[in-house]
């Protein structure tokens, strides 16, 4: 495991399987995903490829192209809409349509994603269910690949549902995965509304930051020549293979200058190693190492530029004050001074996407913004974004990701009219406007609970991280890891009732364990967490953390990897 | 030659005056008594009747339709009833009326002389003689094909006798007139001649092809008889058996790769086996009888006996033979005197032994007891095999384990009140697959599931595929109730693997009960299966709900299409409305399909705020025309008051006016205003120089202080118009302080404009002023004077290289001094 041999097996299968002209629509939001180098070489030259159906242009007038070898393959879901637009091109009988379930893109070693961006926005936003069957397929994709697992967790209306289908799917097929050795130990199922807090502060983590700056798209990302000190930008891939990436990923972003420029040094004592050497050794050298340390090299060039590049960027924008406000946020001290600065940020036009988060995160951690705020807040931001985006805040409001404080009685009027609901067998699967429109964030309860802000003595020292907070400067352990951590420590979701409660998930929290002598010790220590709506780099990077230090392995699979201005983009109807 | 069954029928007619029609592999008997071809009493039906191979009755039904030419049965056992008209009738086993295909109008017209059904690769065939002498023919009738032969030249009557044969997968006639042989294919007719045909034939009476369509047997009028290839390219032998006599019958009685060939010729009294001897074999029959081709044999039965005419087998003959010293033949004897404890069983098996042939031994009597057709005979037989075994080692156990199972099938079919008398050669042949269709056929539903049980079959290909069954057969019993059907094939089918509930609906549907579907329905645990049937049934409301269930949001698709499509506007509204999943993602449908839908969606819930959303963002998409943008947020403005979202409604309006003065502005100062934000338009204007537009603007929609100050500030800066930036910051007192001045200026790079402002900047921000204007000296003056611990760190910070040096002391110095104190 880790190279994610199976998966990428079950997704060349489809594709190899016959060998003829393959039509290909993709959703567009699928990054580039012929550029896998698995693929290019079998079909390359035979692929005619459309991105998206809302291209429909692209797919109308293909009937007078085809000649009945081609192949459409969809992904899952459109293949009913493909199937209509092909008949009314009338070449629906001409060609072989088939479902290309590609499910999941492994980006990395331990992150499987299924680069669905729109699920945030289709799921919690509108309610639309269609991609919960797509996440249960790849659940049991997971699953015939790697074995049952034995313990399940999960949290969330979302996690609920797509966990209960997946049984239904492995009950429709059982037989296959029975019996098997479990590879993987526990899976931990987590929505994105549990935890608006973590995917809506600022990252400080470099390859949190390196998303935040320059936004890294399907695990690579374009480095501009302000980094690359070139006239050129560069695709560069990210992963566990750049290895001094992978040394400075998880890091928060105050040391890695400093190992930056260690590791510069140890290279150029390399290098220098080359003086003094006989012709011999200079042989051996060129041959062996020098590959190796102009690779080296390079890609420490490339992460300098970067930081250089993020420092500048940061700097401008008063990074501190920003940092400072949103520590001040979480820890709920200062509001009004916060509440002030948020309004300046939105007076002095600093950024739409910004300043939407910023209220966001207010209104989360303070349960709601108190009317007066609400209002102003509101009007000063249609003030200087224009008033476009009163749809917006409608919809941050429908989200629950913007909200008023309201007088108690009428929302636990609400609250109770949906747990009726949810009560109801065929209505527990109900996400409608009302559910959110009654959730509160108990977002200061729960920190309390979950001792989420750490008592400081003294200065944290980031350079040796005690806790997961390190990834945010040490001023806040993410809410969503804190649970993962929680519950696996119990194994359940025992003695955490009170912090389920304030989450609004009383009904919504479910545990599976099956006792399973077959699970091997190692096994055990792997876990799957899955996020219903994406997660960002720092929470990975929190729970690698968290991992070296419980001797846990988490392996991550995602809806798609966000960060806050893509969640506030996803909110936001006006398209930049 | 032995018997299989006396017959239980109890038939009224002789057998000659009856159409009969025997299915090969042990099938059953169709009899249509009072057939037209005697001169019938008008008014009398006749009577179809079918048969068991033992005789007992499965179905009799009366014969309404026109008259019957010829009757045969179909490989799938099915009835196929040819009739003058050229019409098949096809019947089940049961006798239920299946469907019926006519041969043709050329058929039609002509009338049908004879007719044949004939076995294929492919199926079953029809082959028709027409009234005109033409050949009509199929190939296989579950596919139907029609051909015409092409015509024989000069044929004036019916040829003497013609058969259909089958080579190379195509289907042919071959045709006897007079002392000419033809043979038909689609494209020509061809004369041809057997070899080595004794002279002085004037006319064949009779022929047969064997069931393989290997070989060809011919009678003539001299009554010699002829045996060949069917290609006619070899002669096999002759025989002369000088009667002349037409034969009533002829068949082919050889078993698949022996190298005996031998024909049977059956007379009113006389039966006859020929072959390749001088003499041949001669039965009398009692009764009038009737001959079924099989594969190894020919059964021939009559009104009380149904016997089994057979080559015998190499493996019986070798033990059985007088006086046989055959390894098999010695160790049944050794095996029989073992019982008997007697020491001669030591003698023969030691015997056998030396010849090193106990092996063969025991294959030979696991091999002829295959053949043998009774219980007590296969019993001894593979008693000896087993003996023989024990004396040897590593003999493979399987051929005796297997044999032992398939006579026990064998056995158990072969049972009387079953009929289906296979012999093992057979039923390799047909395998047990086919066998367990034919037992499903039969409703032998217990029977099949039994066997399928003792031979362990996977659960998907046996007892699942016969519960499927039984349960279609089931739902077909029309006098059950519902309910009860519906329990009763839920607590026999349960969950069992591999049942597909929804194809049993299916079938239930098709019968009509589209009740009982439903409920069948209920038991099928796969949503996608449940749906499609839903929906074919008309039953939408309920796929709905249960495509809902499944959470497979493309089938929740496919229902609602359907449904749109089905119901009135507001019908499919409402149902929607219960259905909230649905409802969702049909909203999710329209936002990018059907805007107007949208619309009517929420107008019927009385969704005001997101009518509202809708308008809005239709004043920004749908429409270009300033008027008809401010009509649409005029109308989301009404929803959001009707929704109650006062400041949904107030920002909208202050849209409306910000639009409309937009379009005032940009006509009378020209550039570009339209979908700025206010703050922008206000910053467009002041950049512009109109200031005094943009304070009016700023009254007008009431902006606040701090947000004017900000905007002036940013704006004159950009414009680096300095002169006015101080005026106006000397306006009045700054409600953002004056550090942003300094910032901005030093923004601009502006020191000497920054500097007049970090003096005018607030203690508490002193600092970080002086700072931003690189008076670092005077920062830790401030500094020291507030005595702040954290102004004092800031500052040193700042401190750099020598020039600062001597600032950094002070700091020192001063802090020393705090915290002396």
């Amino acid at each position: 495991m880790g190279d994610w041999d199976g998966v990428r097996d079950q997704q060349l299968y489809l594709l190899l399987s016959e060998f003829c002209y393959f039509l290909m629509v993709l959703e567009k939001t699928l990054e580039s995903p012929l550029d896998f180098k698995e693929i290019q070489p079998y079909f390359g030259h035979l692929m005619r490829r459309v991105d998206s159906l809302e291209n429909t242009p692209m797919l109308g007038g293909i009937g007078d192209k085809m000649d009945g070898k081609e192949r459409v393959l969809c992904r899952m879901i459109s293949f009913y809409a493909c199937e209509m637009v092909l008949e009314e091109e009338g070449v629906y009988g001409d060609v072989s349509c088939d479902e290309w379930a590609f499910s999941l893109l492994p980006l990395d070693v331990d992150l499987l994603s299924m680069e669905l961006p729109e699920f945030f926005r289709d799921y919690f936003l509108e309610g639309d269910q269609r991609w919960i069957n797509t996440l249960a397929q790849a659940l049991h994709l997971l699953s015939t690949l790697y074995g049952p697992f034995p313990n399940c967790y999960g949290i969330g209306r979302c996690a609920k549902m797509s966990y209960e289908l997946w049984k239904r799917l492995e009950e429709e097929e059982d037989g296959e995965t029975k019996g098997r050795r479990p590879e993987i130990g526990h899976i931990f199922l987590l929505d994105r509304d549990m935890d608006f807090v973590t995917a809506l502060c600022s990252q400080v983590v470099y390859e949190g930051l390196v998303d935040d700056t320059f936004r890294i798209k399907c695990g690579s990302v374009d480095f501009g020549p302000e980094v690359t000190s070139s006239d050129k930008s560069l695709k560069v891939l990210l992963n566990a293979e750049d290895k001094v990436f992978n040394e400075i990923r998880n890091e928060h972003f105050s040391n890695v200058f400093g190992f930056l420029s260690q590791k510069a040094r140890n290279l150029q004592a390399q290098y220098d190693r080359r003086r003094g050497m006989d012709i011999k050794q200079m042989k051996n050298f060129v041959s062996q190492e020098l590959k190796g340390l102009k690779q080296e090299h390079r890609l420490l060039s490339l992460h300098i530029g970067a930081c250089e590049s993020i420092m500048k960027k940061k700097t401008k924008q008063d990074f501190q004050e920003l940092i400072k406000t949103e520590h001040a946020l979480l820890e709920g001290f200062n509001i009004r001074e916060s509440t002030n600065y948020i309004e300046e940020h939105i007076d002095r036009q600093v950024s739409p996407i910004e300043s939407l988060r910023l209220m966001c995160l207010l209104s989360i951690t303070e349960n709601g913004l108190i009317p007066k705020d609400y209002r102003s807040l509101k009007t000063q931001y249609l003030q200087s974004y224009g008033p476009e985006h009163l749809l917006t805040f409608s919809n941050l409001r429908r989200a629950g990701l913007l909200t008023e404080q309201a007088p108690g009685d009428t929302l636990t009027a609400v609250e109770s009219k949906v747990s009726k609901l949810v009560t109801d067998k065929a209505a527990g699967k109900i996400t409608d406007a009302f559910s959110s429109l009654a959730k509160r964030s108990n977002f200061r309860a729960i920190s309390k609970k979950l001792n989420l802000i750490p008592r400081v003595d003294g200065e944290y020292d980031l350079k040796v991280p005690r806790d997961m907070a390190y990834v945010f400067s040490g001023a806040y352990v993410p809410l969503s890891c804190r649970i993962i951590e929680q519950v696996l420590e119990r194994r359940g979701w025992q003695g955490l009732d009170e912090v389920v409660r304030l989450l609004n998930c009383s009904e919504l929290a479910f545990t599976d364990m099956t006792k399973d002598d077959k699970a091997s010790s190692e096994s055990l220590r792997l876990i799957l967490v899955v996020f219903l709506g994406g997660c960002t780099f720092s929470e990975i990077s929190a729970l690698r953390f968290l991992g070296r230090e419980k001797g846990y392995r988490f392996i991550f699979l995602t809806t798609a990897v966000t960060n806050s201005a893509r969640l506030m983009e996803a909110m936001s109807e006006v398209k930049a | 030659k032995y018997e299989l069954y006396s017959m239980d029928w109890d038939l009224k007619e002789e057998l000659r005056d009856c159409l009969v029609a025997a299915a090969p592999y042990g099938g059953p008997i169709a009899l249509l008594r009072n057939p037209w071809r005697k001169e019938k009493p008008a008014s009398a039906r006749p009577v179809l009747e079918i048969y068991s191979a033992s005789g007992v009755p499965l179905a009799s039904l009366l014969w309404k339709s026109g008259p019957v030419v010829s009757l045969g049965w179909s490989a799938e056992e099915e009835l196929l009833c040819v009739q003058e008209d050229g019409v098949v009738l096809v019947y089940g086993l049961h006798g239920d009326f299946r469907r019926h295909f006519s041969m043709g109008n050329e058929v039609l017209q002509n009338r049908v002389l004879d007719a044949r059904i004939f076995h294929t690769e492919f199926g079953s065939g029809v082959a028709i003689l027409t009234g005109a002498h033409r050949f009509t023919l199929s190939a296989n009738v579950g596919d139907l094909k029609l051909r015409r032969m092409p015509e024989v030249p000069g044929l004036q009557s019916a040829p003497s006798c013609w058969t259909a044969v089958c080579q190379d997968r195509v289907a042919h006639i071959l045709l006897a007139v007079g002392p000419d042989l033809y043979l038909l294919d689609h494209a020509a007719c061809s004369a041809v001649t057997p070899p080595g045909l004794a002279p002085g034939v004037s006319s064949f009476l009779q022929m047969a092809v064997s069931f393989t369509y290997r070989h060809l047997a011919l009678f003539t009028d001299t009554g010699y008889i002829w045996m060949g290839t069917v290609s006619l390219k070899e002669k096999l032998c002759e025989f002369n058996c000088n009667i002349r006599a037409p034969p009533k019958q002829m068949v082919w009685c050889s078993r698949p790769r022996s190298k005996e060939k031998a024909v049977v010729v059956a007379w009113e009294r006389r039966l006859m086996v020929v072959g390749d001897a001088p003499e041949s074999i001669q039965f009398v029959l009692d009764e009038d009888s009737y001959l079924v081709p099989e594969l190894d044999g020919v059964r021939v039965f009559s009104r009380s006996t149904h016997e089994f005419l057979h080559e015998v087998p190499v493996a019986s003959e070798e033990i059985f033979k007088i006086a046989s010293m055959a390894p098999g033949a010695l160790l049944l004897e050794a095996q029989k005197e073992y019982e008997k404890e007697s020491q001669k069983a030591d003698e023969y098996l030691r015997e056998i032994q030396e010849l090193g042939q106990l092996p063969q031994a025991v294959q030979q009597c696991i091999e002829a007891a295959g053949h043998e057709h009774w219980p007590d005979m296969q019993k001894s037989l593979l008693r000896a095999a087993s003996f023989g075994k024990c004396f040897l080692d590593r003999f493979p156990p399987d051929s005796f384990v297997r044999m032992c199972q398939d006579l026990r099938v064998l056995n158990a079919v072969r049972d009387y009140h079953i009929g289906i008398p296979l012999t093992y050669t057979q039923y390799k042949q047909l395998t047990i697959q086919v066998l367990l269709d034919r037992l499903v056929l039969r409703r032998l539903y217990p029977l099949a599931i039994q066997i399928c049980e003792y031979l362990r079959l996977p659960e998907v290909q046996g007892v699942s595929r016969i519960l499927a069954h039984w349960a279609c057969y089931k739902v077909q019993q029309k006098d059950v109730s519902d309910e009860d059907v519906a329990r009763a094939i839920n607590q026999k089918l349960g969950d069992t693997p591999g049942v597909s509930y929804s194809d049993i609906a299916a079938r239930a549907y098709g019968c009509g009960r589209t009740e009982l579907a439903i409920k069948l329905l209920e038991y099928e645990p796969r949503s996608g299966e449940q749906v499609p049937l839903l929906l074919k049934m008309k039953r939408s409301k309920l796929a709905l709900s249960k495509a809902i269930e499944s959470g497979d949001t493309d089938l929740v698709f496919t229902v609602l299409l359907h449904l749109k499509n089905e119901l009135n506007r507001g019908d499919f509204f409402m149902t929607l409305r219960n259905q909230p999943m649905a409802l969702s993602l049909y909203r999710q449908f329209c936002k990018h399909q059907e805007l107007e839908t949208l619309k009517d969606l929420y107008n019927q819930d009385d969704n005001h705020q997101e009518l509202g959303s809708f308008h809005i963002r239709a004043s920004y998409a749908a429409e270009e025309r300033i008027e008809g943008r401010v009509a649409a947020l005029q109308t989301a403005a009404d929803a959001f008051y009707k929704a109650k979202n006062e400041f949904a409604a107030k920002a909208t309006e202050d849209q409306m006016r910000l639009l409309r003065l937009q379009r005032r502005l940009e006509d009378e100062l020209g550039g570009r205003f339209l979908d700025l934000s206010l703050h922008d338009t206000v910053t467009t204007l002041i950049l512009s120089g109109q200031n005094k537009r943009a304070e009016q603007l700023a009254r007008d929609f009431r902006i606040p202080d701090k947000r004017l100050w900000w905007l002036k500030l940013t704006a004159l800066a950009d414009l680096e118009d300095w002169e006015e930036l101080e005026k106006f910051s000397k306006s009045k007192k700054s409600p953002i302080g004056y550090l942003p001045f300094v910032e901005i200026c030093m923004k601009q790079h502006n020191k000497y404009e920054a500097k007049k402002y970090a003096s005018r900047v607030g203690p508490e921000q002193k600092v970080k002023a002086l700072l931003l204007v690189g008076d670092v000296a005077q920062a830790a003056d401030v500094a020291i004077e507030h005595r702040s611990e954290a102004e004092m760190s800031l500052v040193l910070s700042h401190c750099t290289g020598a020039t600062d040096g001597a600032t950094a002391d002070k700091i020192q110095r001063a802090r020393a001094q705090a915290q002396k104190k």
